[in-house]
Parts: C-alpha cells; sequence; structure tokens
C-alpha cells in the first residue's frame, strides 16, 4: 500500500466515524456540521465573536483528496471569528473550540461551498472533511478586535447582532449603555441619538464611531483610548479626568439608517445641507470639532459630485461646499491636522480663488507645518484682496521672523558640515589617483537610483 | 596603430602598482581600447585581456571598455566572428573587473538605452549585470534593487504585444527580455529562500523588499496591460509564463499570502510627505488588482491559497480590485476586472448574498461602473459581458438586495435603454414572488408601490423625449400590462389597483399628450421634408458630423425620411400598448364591478 492509500482511506475511516459519532453542532441541528474531539483544549475558554482566531487545519474532499492545508504554508490560518469570513462550517466549528484543541469536522455543502463549489478545488456539493487545531496555544489570548486599526477602540462582542447591516453617520440609534473609568461606573442608560451627535448626550466620539460598526441586536464591550474618549478636556460633568481611558458595556436595540447620498434628489441635499451646517457651527462654538467636522463632512459627501443642477441650485451648492470647506478647515486647524486643513483650504480656493477665509486659514496651516515662503504669499494675497486686514499683516512679520530663524538655525548647521567637507577635499587633493573618475561615478549613484527605485 | 597605441600603454601600466595608476591612464587605455574595438582588432584586444600579466590593469581599467564595446556589439551582424570576440571580452570583463565600477558602468549603459534598442540591450548585459552583483561585497540588495527597477523603468514605455500575432512576432523583444529578467533575479531569490531556510528569525528584509517590489511593478507593467487568457497555438505564452514565474518569486519569498489578504491592513513602508503616500497606494492598488486576477481567474499559485473563505467574503476583499479595473478604460484592464468580478460571482449560490453587503460603498459604486461600460465603452464584447455580469451580480442577491439594487440603478443610470432592462427585471421578480412561496414582501405590497413610483412615470412629464426614452417606456408598459392581467382588483397582490390613478396621473395621461405632440411634430417633418424635396434638391448642409476623425456623410433627405418614419412606427408601437393596458384596465374594473353586482 501506498502512503497516498494509506492517507485516503485514514481519511474515509475518519470521515465514517464522524459521520457515525459526530456531534451535531448546528443550530439547526440538521447534521449540516459534524465534530469529534480528537484532543480536548488545553482552557476552558472559547473565543468571542470578532476574536482574531488562529488556526491550523487540513482539509480533504470525501475521495480523500487533501485540498489544502495551513501547514504548506508554515502559517497558523488567521480569521476574524462569526464575521462570514468563513464557510459557515467554520465559523459554527471554531466557536466552539477551546484554546489548543484539536478536532475533526464533517461538513456538508450547505456549510461548505455548496453547489457553486470553489474552482478549481473544490466540485460542486461537496462534503469537506477538516482536522483542525486551535493554535491560540501559540498565543496569549484570542486577540479583541481593534475597530480602526490604531488600537483606539477595542472591542469585544458579548452577543452577535442580527445581519450585517451597521447605522450609518446620521443614522438614529437606541442603545444602552453603561460607561466605566478605572473600575467605577459614571453613566448608565437608555438612550436614542443620531450617530455622530453622541456629544449632545454625554456621549464620546469613540461610541458613534464604534456604533457604525455594530449590528442590530448587538451587545459589546469597548475600550476607548483617550483620543476617542473624552480627550484632554475631560468631562467634570462625570469626574473624568483629562486624557482618561474609559469602558462602554452597549447594547445596539435598534435603528434606523439615514439616507445614503444616491436616494436624495438634489433638493433634499439641500434642505439637509442648511440643517447640518447649523449643526456643525454649533459644535464648532463649543469646541467639539470632531463632531463639527462630521457634520460639515456631510455637506461635503452630497454635494461635492452633485451634477446636473440648475443654475440656482448649483450657485446654492457652491456657497454650502465653500462654507463647509472653511469651516472644516478651521476645525482641522484646531485639531491639528494641518495638511487635511490646507486640503480643505485647496478645496475652498478652487470655489473662490480669492476668498479671504480660505487663504488666511492656509497660511495659518502652512505656518504650522513650517513651510513659511509658502505662509508669507498666502498672507500676501490676503492683503491684495483686502488691504485692512491687520491680522494677515502680522502674520506676515511672524512669517519672516521665523523664516530667520530657521535660516540661522541652517547655517549653523551647514557651517560645521561646511569645514568638515573642506577639511576632507583637501586630504583627498592630497592622494588623488586615477580612480577618481570612478568614484565621482559612485558618487552619481544617488542620482541613478531616483527615477525607478521608489 | 590602435593597437600599438594599446601595447604601448599596456607597457607603461604594467610595472606601475595599483595605487598608483593615473587619470591620463585610464584614458589613454580607454581610447586606445575604443580604437581597436572600431578598427576591428577586437581578437588582439581580447587577448591583451586575457593575458595574465594585465590582470591589475584590466581589473582597474576595464569598465572603461563597456561603453564603447556594446557599441561595437550593436555594430556587427549576429554571426560575424567579431562580434563573437565582443561577446568574449564582455564576459571575460565580468569575471576580470572591479564589481563596483563594472556595475556601474553596465547600469549606465541600460540607463542610456532607448527606443527599439531597450531589450537588446538589457538582455546583453543581464548576464554580465549577474555575474557582477553575485560578486558584490557592500550594498547587495540596495544595488540588485536599483538594477531591476532600472531595468523596469526603461521597459516600461514599451508598448506590450497584445494579439495572438504580435506576442507570435515579439518585434521589441519583450517578451523574451521579460522572461530572461526573472532568470536573472532568480539567484537572489534563492539566495533569501536558502536564508530562511537556515534561520526562521532571518531579518535581513532589505533583499526581499527590493524583489517585492520588483514583482509589483511586474504586475502593474506588463502583466497588467497584457493578455493573460491562454492563446490556442501559442504552447509557451511569454506573459503567462512571466506571471507563473513572478507568483513563485512571491510564494518563494512568502509574501504572496499577506499581499493577496492581509493588504488592507495598512503595511508597507510609512511615507511623511502624503503625496509619495498616495503614489505607492495607488500603483499597489493596480499591482494587487493585477495580482488578484491571475489568482482567481488565471488560477496561478492558488494551490497556496487558503480554501476555507467564504465566497461572499472573497468578492468582498475582491470587490475593491475589481472597482480599481473598471474605472480604466483599456480593453485589457476592463475585460480583467469583468472576468475577476464574474469569478467572483460564480463561486456564489444565487440569492445568496446579502442586501447587507450594499453597505459598502463598492458594491453600490461597482454596478454603476458596470452601467458605464455597457452604456459608454466602444468595444462591443466587453459592452455585451458588462451587462452579462450586472446579471450576473443582481441574481446573488437575496430579493432585497435585488429591491436596493434596482432603486439604485433606476435613480444613477441615466440611460433608458439600462432602465428598461431593469424594469424588465423587476418584472421577473415580481412573477417570482406572485408564484413562488419564496420570500415576497419586496416585490408586493408597499415596498413595491415605492418602486413602482420610480418606473411608471415619464421623467419629464408629457415633454419627455418619447423616442429616446422608448426602451424605457415599452418596458414599463409592459410591467403595467402583466401587473394588470395578473393581479386581480380584488387580490391586490401587488397593490397596483391601489396607486392605479397615481399612475394614470404620473404615466397614462402624459404619455398620451407626448405622444400626440410628438407625432403630429413628425408628420408636420415628414411633410415638410417631401414638400423641401420637390423644391430643391440642391443640399445645402447645415453642419457636418464627424467620428473620430471621419467625417460621417451627411444624410440624404432619403435617409432622412427613413429615420422620421421608422420614429413614427415606435410612437404607433407605443401606442398599441398603452391602448392594450388601457383596455385591460378598463376591463378588469368593469369586470370587478359586474361580480359585485
Amino acid at each position: 500500500m501506498t502512503t497516498d492509500e494509506a492517507t485516503k482511506s485514514e481519511g474515509e475511516v475518519q470521515a465514517v466515524a464522524l459521520a457515525e459519532r459526530g456531534e451535531d453542532i448546528t443550530p439547526a441541528q440538521d447534521r449540516g456540521v459534524l465534530k469529534i474531539i480528537k484532543r480536548p483544549g488545553s482552557e476552558d475558554e472559547s473565543p468571542m465573536i470578532g476574536d482574531k482566531v488562529y488556526v491550523h487545519y487540513k482539509g480533504k474532499l470525501a475521495n480523500g483528496k487533501k485540498f489544502d492545508s495551513s501547514r504548506d504554508r508554515n502559517e497558523p490560518f488567521v480569521f476574524s471569528l462569526g464575521k462570514g469570513q468563513v464557510i459557515k462550517a467554520w465559523d459554527i466549528g471554531v466557536a466552539t473550540m477551546k484554546k489548543g484543541e484539536i478536532c475533526y469536522l464533517l461538513c456538508k455543502p450547505e456549510y461548505a461551498y455548496g453547489s457553486a463549489g470553489s474552482a478549481p478545488k473544490i466540485p460542486s456539493n461537496a462534503t469537506l472533511f477538516f482536522e483542525a487545531s486551535n493554535a491560540s496555544e501559540l498565543l496569549l489570548d484570542f486577540k479583541g478586535e481593534d475597530l480602526f486599526e490604531d488600537g483606539g477602540i477595542i472591542r469585544r462582542i458579548k452577543r452577535k447582532g442580527e445581519g450585517y447591516s451597521n447605522p450609518n453617520e446620521g443614522a438614529t440609534v437606541e442603545i444602552h449603555l453603561e460607561g466605566f473609568c478605572g473600575g467605577t461606573r459614571f453613566d448608565c442608560k437608555d438612550v436614542k441619538f443620531v450617530v455622530g451627535e453622541g456629544e449632545d448626550h454625554d456621549i464620546p466620539i469613540g461610541i458613534d464611531k464604534a456604533l457604525e460598526k455594530m449590528q442590530r441586536g448587538e451587545h459589546c464591550i469597548l475600550y476607548l483610548g483617550p483620543r476617542y474618549g473624552f480627550g484632554e478636556a475631560g468631562k467634570p460633568k462625570y469626574g473624568i479626568q483629562a486624557n482618561a481611558e474609559l469602558v462602554y458595556e452597549v447594547t445596539l436595540k435598534s435603528f434606523e439608517k439615514a439616507k445614503e447620498s444616491w436616494e436624495m434628489d438634489t433638493k433634499e441635499k439641500l434642505e439637509q445641507a442648511a440643517i447640518v451646517k447649523e449643526k456643525g457651527t454649533m459644535y464648532f462654538k463649543e469646541g467639539k470639532y470632531l463632531q463639527a467636522v462630521i457634520q460639515y463632512g456631510k455637506i461635503v459627501s452630497w454635494l461635492e459630485m452633485e451634477y446636473g443642477l440648475s443654475e440656482k441650485e448649483s450657485k446654492a451648492s457652491d456657497s454650502f461646499l465653500l462654507a463647509a470647506f472653511l469651516n472644516l478647515a478651521m476645525c482641522y486647524l484646531k485639531l491639528r491636522e494641518y495638511a487635511k486643513a490646507v486640503e480643505c483650504c485647496d478645496k475652498a480656493l478652487g470655489l473662490d480663488q480669492d476668498n479671504e477665509k480660505g487663504l488666511y486659514r492656509r497660511g495659518e496651516a502652512r505656518l504650522l507645518m513650517n513651510e513659511f515662503e509658502l505662509a508669507k504669499c498666502d498672507f500676501q494675497k490676503v492683503l491684495e484682496v483686502n488691504p485692512q486686514n491687520k491680522a494677515a499683516k502680522s502674520q506676515i512679520s511672524v512669517c519672516q521672523k521665523k523664516t530667520k530663524e530657521h535660516n540661522e538655525r541652517d547655517r549653523r548647521i551647514y557651517a560645521n558640515m561646511f569645514t568638515k567637507f573642506a577639511e576632507r577635499d583637501a586630504k583627498e587633493a592630497a592622494s588623488k589617483t586615477g580612480v577618481e573618475k570612478a568614484a565621482e561615478k559612485a558618487a552619481c549613484e544617488k542620482s541613478l537610483k531616483t527615477p525607478g527605485a521608489k | 596603430m590602435a593597437v600599438d597605441e594599446l601595447q604601448a600603454i599596456i607597457q607603461r601600466c604594467q610595472i606601475l602598482e595599483e595605487a598608483d595608476f593615473k587619470g591620463e591612464d585610464f584614458n589613454l587605455f580607454q581610447v586606445a581600447g575604443q580604437k581597436c574595438l572600431e578598427a576591428g582588432y577586437a581578437p588582439q584586444l581580447l587577448e591583451v585581456i586575457q593575458n595574465e600579466k594585465n590582470k591589475v590593469i584590466v581589473k582597474n581599467m576595464g569598465w572603461n571598455l563597456i561603453s564603447p564595446l556594446v557599441r561595437c556589439i550593436f555594430m556587427y551582424q549576429h554571426e560575424d566572428d567579431k562580434r563573437e570576440h565582443c561577446l568574449k571580452i564582455l564576459d571575460q570583463l565580468a569575471q576580470l573587473c572591479n564589481p563596483k565600477e563594472l556595475f556601474l558602468s553596465l547600469l549606465e549603459q541600460i540607463e542610456q538605452t532607448s527606443g527599439e534598442q531597450v531589450c537588446q540591450t538589457v538582455m546583453l548585459l543581464l548576464q554580465p549585470l549577474q555575474t557582477v552583483l553575485l560578486k558584490l561585497q557592500n550594498k547587495k540588495a540596495y544595488s540588485v534593487g536599483l538594477s531591476l527597477a532600472m531595468i523596469m523603468n526603461q521597459l516600461t514605455p514599451l508598448p506590450v504585444p497584445y494579439t495572438k500575432q504580435q506576442i507570435q512576432e515579439d518585434k521589441l523583444g519583450l517578451c523574451q527580455c521579460c522572461n530572461a529578467v526573472v532568470d536573472f533575479a532568480k539567484p537572489f531569490v534563492n539566495e533569501i529562500v536558502k536564508n530562511m531556510e537556515e534561520s526562521s528569525e532571518y531579518n535581513d528584509t532589505e533583499l526581499k523588499e527590493e524583489l517585492l517590489k520588483f514583482c509589483m511593478k511586474s504586475l502593474k507593467y506588463p502583466l497588467l496591460t497584457a493578455q493573460l487568457e491562454q492563446i490556442e497555438g501559442i504552447e509557451e505564452h511569454p506573459f503567462r509564463c512571466f506571471a507563473t514565474e513572478i507568483i513563485d518569486i512571491l510564494w518563494d519569498i512568502r509574501e504572496l499570502i499577506p499581499l493577496v489578504f492581509l493588504h488592507r491592513k495598512g503595511k508597507g513602508p510609512q511615507w511623511e510627505n502624503q503625496e509619495f503616500a498616495d503614489i505607492e497606494r495607488k500603483n499597489s492598488a493596480d499591482s494587487l488588482a493585477c495580482l488578484s486576477y491571475l489568482m482567481f481567474v488565471q488560477h496561478f499559485g492558488i494551490d497556496c491559497f487558503p480554501v476555507v473563505f467564504s465566497p461572499s467574503y472573497l468578492l468582498q476583499c475582491n470587490m475593491t480590485h475589481i472597482e480599481v479595473l473598471l474605472k480604466r478604460t483599456e480593453e485589457s484592464m476592463l475585460s480583467k476586472g469583468l472576468d475577476l468580478f464574474e469569478s467572483c460571482l460564480l463561486r456564489m449560490e444565487d440569492n445568496g448574498l446579502l442586501h447587507q453587503y450594499l453597505e459598502f460603498k463598492d458594491f453600490i459604486n461597482v454596478p454603476q461602473d458596470l452601467v458605464k461600460i455597457m452604456t459608454l465603452c466602444p468595444i462591443e464584447h466587453l459592452r455585451k459581458k458588462s451587462l452579462n455580469v450586472l446579471q450576473l451580480f443582481i441574481d446573488k442577491f437575496d430579493t432585497e438586495g435585488k429591491y436596493t439594487l434596482f432603486r439604485c440603478l433606476l435613480k444613477t443610470s441615466n440611460h433608458a435603454g439600462v432602465e428598461g432592462y431593469i424594469i424588465k427585471n423587476i418584472k421577473d421578480q415580481i412573477h417570482l414572488s406572485l408564484t413562488k412561496a419564496c420570500d415576497n414582501t419586496w416585490f408586493t405590497g408597499h415596498h413595491l408601490i415605492s418602486l413602482l413610483d420610480l418606473v411608471l412615470l415619464l421623467p419629464e412629464g408629457a415633454e419627455t423625449d418619447l423616442l429616446q426614452n422608448s426602451d424605457r417606456i415599452m418596458a414599463s408598459l409592459n410591467l403595467l400590462r402583466y401587473l394588470v392581467i395578473k393581479d386581480c382588483e380584488s387580490d391586490n397582490h401587488t397593490g397596483v389597483w391601489t396607486t392605479l390613478a397615481k399612475i394614470e396621473q404620473n404615466f397614462l395621461k402624459p404619455l398620451h399628450v407626448g405622444l400626440n405632440m410628438s407625432k403630429a411634430h413628425y408628420e408636420a417633418e415628414i411633410k415638410n421634408k417631401k414638400e423641401n424635396r420637390r423644391e430643391a434638391h440642391s443640399s445645402n448642409t447645415v453642419c457636418s458630423v464627424t467620428v473620430s476623425g471621419e467625417k460621417v456623410p451627411a444624410m440624404t433627405t432619403e435617409m432622412q425620411l427613413q429615420v422620421l418614419h421608422s420614429a413614427l412606427f415606435t410612437f404607433d408601437l407605443i401606442e398599441s400598448v398603452l391602448a392594450r393596458v388601457e383596455e385591460l384596465i378598463e376591463l378588469k374594473i368593469k369586470g370587478e364591478m359586474d361580480d359585485n353586482s
């Protein structure tokens, strides 16, 4: 008997055993996924929905032919549990596994690739057989889900919601929340609000952001970094200090989505633009810049790409867009995101090239980015538009002062450098040889690299 | 003469120490060598170079000969003995010269070549370049990367052979050259593989990065532009071979799997300058789209790919790539995008795609791109394919998904033909809802009515251009006729009877008015034309039309009349269906009343 035949019959034996003795782990109890534990797990903890799971596995078809193995790739397979990333049998099967467990799974086509199969390896209506080991033993823990890949919001789902639908920005949500800081509960309420406007109910921006990734009925724990919490300002009302880390437990009871941009006609967009502009300004005045950005951003998303407008509509739309870009620029200045501020000013100036505020704010942003010359140009243009603008005048002198300081610093640095160069040149002149040309060439290496290397 | 000059300088230098060579010696050597080559004394030059006594001289000065040597090689015919001698010299120089100077000299040659000579030059110099790189001690990874980048950069402006004939002819030698470049890269790939096998902690990622860059670049050019389907009659399709090799390299350096499904994780170099980051992202978007096409459509490297992902997730991951490809206008990229989309959809069961996927922006954007292709693309087979793929996409959604998609397409397509097509799809869905005991909440009752509001109307009332909109109007009338026949007023499953007054107001009445106006207008026009024909045969055209630079001949009066008549025919057709629909409505209402009395 060849090895090939050996594995084949081994596979068959396991498949038969599974069909006979396997435990039906489908919620519908339709024997679509059968499981036998080969080696029980080391700990009693199962992964939660949304967790990153690490699995080593080998997959075979009913005829014993191996179609896939993570061992061939030398690394465990990683996926987010319960999100529909993998075939149904896996979302169901891996959720039942404990850390370090090894098990066999037999999966009916309805829980795998169905009648369509998966070209080129899985034929139509194939029953699949897996040997899976939960490789989390390689790691300390299942990892919670990092919602924005920046460590700012970590989610662990206690109860999964229904479907894939999430509230969008502007959706009306009904939630229950409990907020904790340093182990003390500071907030507990049922509340209905519009996503992006949680601040009206003393809810930090991180919750708004996280809600956009939650589903109806979901119950989860959210770990918020300060940036997504109450930030530098803290929240005196709850006795929360600056830059505090927060933990929230949130249940999304229900929500109604805001209309997508394509569902709205121009008239509706213009009406809504007036409303959100007001809201944005209100947030701005209260110093809630992140919230203001959301409101002004809506105007941009609705109107920036709108075409086929009548003359009157187009005028109204341009004026909303101009205001939105100018205000966004202001918000980004406050949030110290200067590149974004410049981008918004550019767009505003695209609509109105002599806009005084646009020029001034771009100047401010550039000044803060240490682009003194460009900043100075902007302020000079402000003066061309409005010679009375005193602020611009004083900014120009700031630019000049900064340029001077900067130049002096440079000079000091370069002065050192030049002395060094001079010394080296002297040395080299003394030992000049014919290889000189080659040395020069080597120096050119850099210029050669530029065309395509990066 | 030339040989004597060379001998003289050689003899002078033979007695010197390496460090004592002067600048003028380099010049004299180069000039003499060049003269030898030009005068056809290559054998003598070869002898000098091979002479053991001249080892030090050649080591230091040999690189100077590369430029004249390359020039000479291109002067001679392929079978010429002199060419053979020159090639031997090149080979000797690669063995004997200082690697660092020779490397730069070779690279300079590649940099300076252009146009039709690029591939020839690259192929000529790949072997010596490889030899030299393998000998380099310092900055090897950097130099390998520099060479590959330079070569790819030089190749990029060349047109990629696309048709079978072009590929077989390979006029500029690009096909051959690409595969030669892969061979050039192989020893370096093997080096990485060996190092990784020896220690799992292998952290010298520099060489790996450079090869990764080369692969990404190759995916974008030439592969994204190339025709990668199997071609009958070409056994070894050069670009398919090249693609296989590139994927093998990615697999060997263990970057394939991370590229295909970890790219969302914001991996890669962090650029301080936003502009660079954008360029990098855009470039890699093209390359990654091509990689996905190769794996999922052509099944290159699919053996390594995990077979546990759900089809919907694969579609979701590929949607970004599909969108990138469908936004382009080149045939090679559009057809790749359509193929990739199709292959992802074919993995799914009908009605199996949850409507929630429409929450993802690209799921809404991509069908709109399809519409653009099917209405604006000048290439017929792509227009057809695009329509087929759109139907496939519709078929895969659950009923709510279909419903949302129809709404979106009706609102965004701005094309009567597409709208007509969607309306026909709506009719099919209503039929399924009425005849099968499946989920029918979306294509009956109040949901349907709100959809019908979008369908059963004239976009601009009675002033709508009926000819332009005839596809849409006919489809709407057919749908209405179907509803009236299939659904009785007493049942009113679809809700059409409730909303009948509105339909008459928004659709049937303005259609009557519009038909009357249009017919009158066209009849008058025909009468006019006929009279004009009798009056003056001198055709002074008012304006001329040009299509892609060619002037379209002015229409004769006969042709104009034909067009006008066919318009009238269309109006008649609409009118007759309209009459039939109204007749049916009346009959049904009367029938109901009779039943009730």
